[in-house]
């Protein structure tokens, strides 16, 4: 069975793919709380992405994850440009392989977080029910 | 009462052991004079990198995790283990448990049956232990491969052999060549750090905490991970089960120990269950989040025996098992946890489920499939009951973790917005949402307590 890769589509992402002709590959996931493009990943793809990110594992539905962030930056970037989820994205992505690598390397020690209001749990914290 | 009616279970053993000394003059005096031992982490046998520290073991062996357990095991024992699965005195138990130095440290030490040791935690008295033996290690790998099983000797539930990539026997392949045996007792009690500090809640301790809220039957679910939704269903359809009513208490015990790269940290795992009842999606009346230290083996069936001990121990009736339980890799069969409650593994010295041998186990396994979420039904569903198959939709953890990464804020149906918000919180302050190198570095430095200052 080929497995997949999903990449999540912010707003951003899904005005990009406009006009690619992909917009009909987007799915809804959980219940249409979330979009995403799931790519079908070519057998020697495959190969290729798992021994070039090491972390990269098989989930239980069947879709390839672990891999770094830049990875799914790239892969999104070479599909707009190809308008294609096919074997030349691949390439293409591969090629870039040191590239993501040294991204990832950078993101192994710093993600900047979101942007959010934490008042609330804040808030809810300072009475907590347990005090053992 | 009806005779359908459970009651708690007694301790593993019969009795909950607790050694510990709460009166500082008499640990002092009984760490007079003995020769000083400073607790070091266990380093991987390859790269350096910490992956155990045996204070943890110290900790629930003391206060009663693992009764009845008292110390670090004789060379008879930790081969009765590895070949019924049994303690000399009957009692059944997955795991070696050892107190293992160097050469070098043993020559200095200069030790030996009979006499006490001291052990410092960073830096001061913790424990002392009472030297029973000493027996060396002679091949640490064959004792990592016989701790967790082979596809050879074990047919039942191994499906490939054990190797590097596999955590729990790297502690084992890990181990320093001699062994102290003999029985711990905690002299200094060490204190407990924000935010575990609120989590702790050793055997004793839950008992009563559990005879305080009136609760006679408490399911536990078993976490390394911040809750999504998933997992909250799981803890609420499961306690449907109890006897004539639902179970009185949902518990969560975190292990809290050494993390793999992709954990999420131990603080965001211990407030994130926390705020599934700050947040009310479960009544705090109903709900108590605990941990217990351990530095995780990932021995799938025998990870789940040991935690229906510690559970047991700390007085739970029923205990939530699903598919890969404490499983890394696919070294076990998936369901091998299930397979060991709920027909035994003849091979691990369990010819009946473990509930059902002599000197079994009391605590009643609720063996679960899995949950997803249907968007034809609109909600979180059973995979027993929903036949959408087409339409479900699985939590993978890598799935949930990758959104986060990205910086996605997480749909209700995956993550309650509050629980998330606790990820983000200890992202604020690690500097990543997830363990890195850093953090479990850090961590093994700063661990999980503080001792008192104690002169001796």
């Amino acid at each position: 069975m080929a497995h997949f890769i999903a990449i999540l589509l912010d707003d951003k992402r899904l005005d990009a793919l406009k006009g690619t002709g992909l917009e009909d590959k987007i799915s809804d996931l959980f219940g249409g709380a979330l979009k995403a493009l799931n790519v079908e990943v070519p057998e020697e793809a495959e190969k290729g992405i798992m021994e070039a990110f090491t972390a990269a594992r098989i989930d239980s539905r069947g879709a390839i994850t672990d891999v770094p962030i830049a990875f799914n930056r790239v892969l999104f970037e070479e599909i707009v440009k190809h308008k294609s989820i096919g074997k030349e994205v691949f390439d293409s992505v591969l090629a870039r392989a040191d590239e993501i690598k040294e991204a990832a390397a950078k993101e192994s020690t710093y993600l900047p977080p979101p942007d959010i209001d934490l008042s609330d749990v804040e808030e809810l914290q300072k009475k907590p029910y347990q005090s053992a | 009462m009806s005779k359908l009616v459970i009651e708690r279970p007694l301790p593993h053993g019969g009795r909950l052991v607790e050694r510990v000394v709460r009166d500082p003059e008499l640990g002092k005096k009984m760490a007079k004079g003995c020769p000083v031992y400073d607790i070091k982490p266990t380093l991987h046998f390859e790269t350096g990198v910490p992956v155990r520290n045996v204070y943890r073991e110290i900790m629930s062996i003391c206060y009663g995790f693992f009764s009845p357990v008292e110390g670090s095991m004789t060379q008879a024992e930790v081969e009765r283990i590895l070949k019924e699965r049994r303690l000399l005195n009957e009692w059944v138990f997955p795991y070696p448990l050892v107190f293992d130095i160097s050469e070098e440290d043993y020559k200095k030490l200069g030790v030996t049956s009979g006499d006490r040791v001291l052990l410092r935690l960073k830096g001061e008295p913790f424990a002392v232990l009472d030297v029973e033996e000493v027996w060396r290690i002679d091949n640490p790998e064959e004792l990592a491969h016989k701790t967790f099983g082979t596809p050879e000797d074990n047919p039942e539930v191994v499906r490939e052999r054990f190797d590097k990539k596999h955590p729990g026997w790297v502690i084992y392949r890990s181990l320093n060549p001699v062994v102290l045996a003999g029985k711990y007792t905690i002299i200094n009690e060490p204190k407990f750090k924000p935010p575990f500090d609120r989590f702790w809640y050793p055997p004793k301790k839950s008992r009563e905490e559990y005879d305080k809220r009136g609760w006679r039957t408490v399911i536990n679910h078993q976490t390394r991970n911040v809750p999504h939704v998933g997992h909250e269903f799981l803890m609420k359809d499961a306690a449907f089960m109890g006897d004539t009513e639902p179970c009185h208490g949902i518990q969560v015990n975190a292990i809290i120990g050494v993390k793999r790269r992709g954990d999420y940290p131990d603080e965001a795992i211990v407030e994130g269950h926390e705020m599934v009842h700050l947040a009310g999606y479960i009544k705090p009346e109903r709900h108590l989040v605990t941990m217990c230290l351990w530095d995780m083996r990932y021995g799938n069936p025998l990870e789940s025996m040991l935690h229906g001990i510690i559970r047991q121990n700390m007085g739970c009736t029923h205990h939530m098992f699903g598919r890969d339980h404490a499983a890394v890799g696919e070294y076990y069969d998936m369901y091998a946890t299930q397979i060991l409650w709920g027909k035994g593994i003849p091979s691990f010295g369990f010819p009946a489920p473990i509930t059902d041998v002599p000197y079994g186990l009391q605590i009643r396994p609720q063996n679960m499939a899995e949950f997803w979420y249907c968007p034809k039904c609109g909600e979180i569903a059973y995979s027993g009951t929903c036949n959408h198959t087409k339409e479900k939709q699985k939590f993978s953890g890598s799935f949930v973790r990758g959104m986060v990464a990205e910086g996605v804020f997480p749909p209700k149906v995956i993550f309650r917005p509050e629980v998330y918000k606790v990820i983000v919180k200890w992202w604020k302050e690690f500097g990543y949402p997830f363990c890195n190198e850093k953090y479990v570095k850090e961590k093994e430095e700063r661990l999980e307590v503080d001792l008192p200052h104690m002169e001796v």
